[in-house]
């Protein structure tokens, strides 16, 4: 760290809790224009369906905003949302993304991040990581049992004497019982457990972990649940129940802000329409959010270290490295390959099936 | 003459004692506590016939009194033991002279599992959590209440009684893997304690398997279930304390698959047993050694169960691990006539080491 | 208020087993991503806290090196396999020791929980160290080591809790009214302390002591009631896809029922997750119950932000709160301008002085009905 950065950071004279950059941030030139030109021209008439976020684009529009993106390459789409993303404007003493907004949760950037999936198996391949949940896809669940590395640790020997049971809160408010899932897995029968797999059963736990503490085996029910649902993913078991199927809602809500943003949520996610129960002032406040968060010294979709921050280019594209060894991407790629299925089985655009899925239960 | 030092008073010990005395032994039998009699002399009902464990020791203390062979020492314990069988020379914390010993009989009990280690179940931190002994205690007719339930927090006769199985054992968390035996057992006699004073009270046994195995125990078992203890086979994941001292309960009905919750007035924790705590301290004092769960280890688990790793030294009662009154005084005749024929033969076995 | 007292010495006998070592400076500050969602005061206070204590820290060293999200979210809302995620935590322990530290601090208790799991699995298997070295060369070109140290802020804060109330605080957890202590719930995240209570959690499991040792420091009392324990329900996937919320307000539910007898005036929390939910969800509650708790919820940094005499609007940011804070500020004597609430960044107002009024109810006025204009 240099001394001007060290200096700025250790400044306590005015005990300022408002920091507002990283050390070796650069602040803003003057003179920027604020507005600029190229946001206006590309949110034609055309494409602003796939800016709209309240409801799917149905029917007609729909049809017309996939020729219009079927159009463009892979390459093309991926180097216009990128574009937009990065443009930006001078506001409150910092550089303001003003696009963000317009970009999240769309089917725009939906569709970006499904193409940019094939783009970055082209340009890198496989890694051991992806080739060894391929594998697992083609053998059976009990395989998956024992060889999985959470699975491993997670699970030996029950003795059903229900402490799990006892302290869940999903089992205190739903059909769901812990105990009953560890024992099935005990029993290693393949039919048993893929019927478990397609039920609704494994997707109440709430991952809170009050099995793993109590358990008198040491045994940890919520990460063989964890184990279970990723193995249920990769075979497509997931679509066959209403909560399996909300996976292709948390795929897009936390993978696309993981993808795009570095976060797992963002700022503007929890839009008031969907959080009523959140109340009033909850509501007052996500008017006028961006003032609000600078006013307590946030970076709303600016540069800086305070919430709200856009991640530079250079760290996203480590974390996205990051999410493609490690067999992320290859698990949303699966997740899109079987919602995909389910849809045209449907008949339905896949962003009604997103919609769909996202507000059943 | 020859003469076997037997470690603990307990009623195995005493046994081992009077057996030897029978066997026309001498025995030297030693004790830490200022009196004999162990565990066994606190309890007013044994189980499964609801006997008198107090008329029990009396009865052994009297035949210990009456016999010539028996030199008892009280409120002394160990301090070295020095040569090999059979010329062992014992010396104790008491006095200065070493005792020659021809061979040694291990028989040291057991402890009560600390329930205050298992934390969930806030045991010292929430008055209305006991552990079994305590609850021995209440029901005593000559214990501190005469015999009355009243409950530590206010002294109201607690008319809702729950009796938690397994604390402290079958838990690798607490490391104490193996099942304490008899638990189940006492839990099942005082649960009948408990109704047979106060009919109209409501009493909840919560386990994970009913272990009350030998003749009169299932009998037991059954007795309790038709004077309407409840059984939940559920094992307890925890207590909270509500305002008026009541205690809160949650645990699993897993016979009918449900999450359960429950509010007593009394809850009592029916602890295991673990060893006892000056094992590890006699067991490298007399060359012998311990088994994995912290009991005494035996020479061969079916052909030897009471002789331990080290010629020359014997085994009985709770010191190798739990088991009923009536198996340790079983244990007390097993390793008198164990040491009595040693000290007859003086030959080191075949394929001994 | 109870009449039957649970003992506090056997109490701290218990949690005094669980001591885990907190080093006194020099980590690298991880936030989180929920805090800065919805209390955003809170975490920029925290760089305000360290340097007011003195301390040696760092995060966002340049712009390959800015912290991201830990992917526990991911994890846990199981769209990301452990792989990922053990190479996104590995990434920033490589940036921790980038910055010459050897102990991570971070804000979020979802994310202690991952990068406390990732540690662990470290340990359990053998061979993984060197497959996650060689993955994350190949990811991002970056070597890493197990982090010494993985803390939460509300380690640190607890560690310095003494020093906070004795040299900077200007407040106290006492009713101004009465000199009363102030009765404070403490709910620690579920990551937090049932993971690893041994190894991570400062008290343990059972009678972890992190915030209610925050909440005795600077004046308060703790209180015990029976679902003190209980999770408050975020769920990861059950809060966040929206039709699965009930369970959400079922358990914070259970919770305030749970505690109402025992009369809290707050609870304090440290898990983003709970801090959210906890708040918010008593306004649904209200809405479907008709039963009014409005026990206000604050993280431990709120609480340390407003006893420090921070304006609680400008810095602490309670304008956030779904349950009103402004009569606990009353009770405490922290003075306030209401009329201030809704002002925007260059001290304009945001909106008219009727909304004003009706958009901060105090409790038990609360109002009906409208929730958009």
């Amino acid at each position: 760290m240099d001394e001007e950065s060290k200096k700025q950071r250790d400044d306590k004279s005015s005990l300022d809790p408002k920091r507002q950059a990283y050390p070796g941030q650069s602040m803003p030139v003057q003179g920027v224009p604020d507005e600029i030109d190229a946001i206006k021209k590309l949110l034609t008439e055309e494409l602003e369906p796939w800016f709209r976020r309240d409801s799917s684009v149905q029917g007609r529009d729909a049809r017309r905003c996939r020729e219009y993106l079927d159009s463009l390459s892979d390459e093309e789409l991926i180097s216009q949302y990128n574009e937009l993303r990065d443009q930006k404007v001078v506001w409150d003493n910092g550089y303001f993304y003003p696009n963000i907004k317009r970009l999240f949760m769309t089917p725009f950037e939906r569709e970006k991040d499904r193409r940019e999936i094939a783009v970055w198996e082209r340009q890198y391949g496989d890694s051991e990581v992806v080739k060894w949940y391929q594998e697992s896809r083609s053998q059976p669940c009990t395989w998956w049992i024992e060889n999985h590395i959470i699975t491993k640790h997670a699970f030996h020997s029950c003795m059903n004497c229900g402490l799990c049971t006892a302290v869940c809160p999903a089992a205190e408010f739903n059909d769901y019982n812990p105990r009953k899932i560890m024992e099935t897995v005990q029993r290693k029968d393949e039919e048993e457990i893929v019927e478990l797999l397609k039920a609704d059963t494994i997707w109440f736990c709430v991952q809170c972990g009050s099995c793993q503490t109590r358990c008198p085996r040491g045994n940890s029910p919520f990460g063989l649940i964890s184990s279970l649902r990723q193995l249920c993913q990769l075979k497509g078991y997931h679509t066959a129940s209403v909560r399996g199927r909300q996976q292709y809602a948390g795929r897009h809500l936390w993978g696309g802000n993981y993808w795009n943003r570095g976060w797992s949520l963002y700022f503007r996610n929890p839009v008031v329409e969907s959080n009523l129960d959140f109340g009033p002032r909850f509501a007052r406040y996500f008017q006028n959010k961006e003032e609000i968060y600078r006013r307590v010294g946030g970076c709303p979709d600016m540069d800086g270290s305070m919430p709200g921050r856009k991640v530079p280019p250079e760290t996203l594209h480590q974390l996205r490295r990051c999410f493609q060894v490690g067999g992320a991407l290859h698990l949303w790629d699966q997740i899109e390959k079987y919602a995909r299925e389910q849809a045209r089985e449907w008949d339905m655009d896949i962003d009604d099936y997103l919609y769909k899925v996202w507000h059943e239960g | 003459m020859e003469q076997v030092v037997i470690l603990g008073g307990g009623v195995a010990g005493m046994q081992t004692a009077i057996a030897l005395n029978d066997l026309g032994i001498k025995s030297v039998l030693v004790e830490k506590e200022p009196e004999l009699g162990g565990k066994v002399k606190n309890y007013d009902k044994t189980f499964p016939f609801f006997r008198s464990g107090k008329a029990l020791v009396r009865e052994l203390d009297e035949s210990v009194k009456t016999s010539s062979l028996i030199e008892v020492r009280t409120g002394t314990e160990v301090s070295s033991v020095t040569g090999t069988a059979p010329n062992f020379q014992v010396k104790l914390t008491s006095a200065d002279q070493k005792i020659p010993a021809g061979a040694i009989v291990v028989a040291t009990g057991f402890e009560p599992f600390d329930a205050s280690l298992q934390e969930e179940y806030g045991y010292g931190v929430y008055p209305n959590v006991i552990t079994a002994t305590e609850l021995e205690h209440l029901l005593d007719f000559d214990g501190p209440t005469g015999g009355e339930l009243e409950r530590p927090s206010d002294g109201e006769i607690a008319k809702r009684v729950a009796i938690v199985f397994c604390v402290g054992s079958r838990s690798e968390k607490l490391g104490h893997n193996y099942c304490s035996r008899i638990c189940c057992s006492f839990s099942t006699k005082q649960a009948i304690e408990i109704k047979e004073r106060y009919p109209d009270a409501r009493v909840t046994c919560f386990y994970m398997d009913i272990r009350t195995y030998g003749r009169g125990f299932e009998e037991m078992y059954r007795r309790a279930q038709e004077l309407g203890i409840n059984y939940i086979r559920g094992r307890v994941a925890e207590c909270g304390m509500l305002p008026n001292g009541d205690i809160t309960i949650k645990a699993e009905d897993t016979l009918l698959g449900k999450p359960v919750r429950g509010t007593f007035n009394l809850v009592s924790l029916s602890t295991g047993m673990v060893p006892c705590l000056d094992a590890p301290r006699i067991a490298s004092l007399l060359g012998i050694k311990l088994a994995e769960d912290g009991f005494f280890d035996c020479r061969d688990n079916d052909l030897y169960p009471n002789d331990a790793s080290r010629e020359g030294v014997f085994l009985a009662g709770s010191a190798i691990g739990m088991k009923p009154i009536p198996d340790c005084i079983s244990d007390g005749n097993i390793a008198a006539a164990r040491a009595a024929a040693f000290l007859k033969k003086q030959v080191i076995p075949q394929g001994f080491y | 208020m109870p009449t039957v007292p649970y003992n506090t010495r056997a109490r701290e006998k218990i949690w005094t087993r669980y001591i885990k070592e907190v080093p006194e400076e020099r980590f690298l500050f991880l936030p989180s991503c929920v805090l800065g969602v919805g209390y955003p005061g809170t975490e920029t206070m925290i760089p305000g806290i360290f340097d007011l204590l003195g301390l040696d820290w760092n995060w966002n060293l340049g712009p390959e090196s800015v912290c991201t999200c830990c992917s526990g979210i991911a994890y846990h809302g199981d769209v990301a396999p452990i792989e990922s995620t053990l190479l996104t935590t590995a990434r920033l322990w490589s940036l921790a020791q980038e910055a010459g530290y050897d102990a991570i601090a971070v804000a979020c208790v979802t994310s202690f929980g991952v990068h406390c799991e990732c540690f662990d699995l470290y340990r359990e298997e053998p061979g993984l160290k060197k497959k996650m070295d060689r993955l994350l060369m190949e990811a991002c070109g970056r070597k890493f080591e197990l982090p010494r140290h993985i803390v939460h802020v509300s380690d640190v804060i607890y560690q310095h809790r003494m020093k906070l109330g004795g040299e900077f605080m200007v407040h106290r957890l006492t009713d101004k009214a009465t000199g009363q202590s102030l009765r404070g719930v403490d709910h620690v995240g579920c990551h937090y302390h049932k993971l690893f209570p041994l190894e991570r959690s400062l008290g343990g499991a059972e009678y972890c002591e992190v915030l209610s040792g925050l909440v005795k420091a600077w004046g308060g009392e703790e209180v015990d009631y029976p679902e003190r324990r209980h999770c408050c329900g975020m769920g990861f996937r059950q809060c966040m896809i929206t039709p699965n919320r009930s369970v959400t307000t079922a358990c914070v539910n259970k919770k305030l029922e749970s505690m109402e007898p025992f009369g809290p005036d707050f609870m304090v929390t440290n898990c983003p997750g709970c801090q959210v939910y906890l708040d918010k969800e008593q306004w649904a509650i209200r809405e479907l119950t008709g039963k009014e708790y409005f026990v206000p919820v604050l993280t431990y940094m709120e609480l340390a932000g407003l006893l420090l005499g921070w304006d609680p609007y400008d810095v602490v940011g309670i304008q956030f709160h779904t349950v009103p804070v402004e009569p606990l500020l009353d009770k405490i004597g922290i003075p306030y301008d209401e009329s201030k609430a809704w002002l925007g960044k260059d001290g304009q107002p945001l909106f008219c002085a009727d909304e004003i009024r009706r958009a901060t109810p105090a409790a038990g006025k609360a109002r009906e009905g409208q929730l958009l204009e």
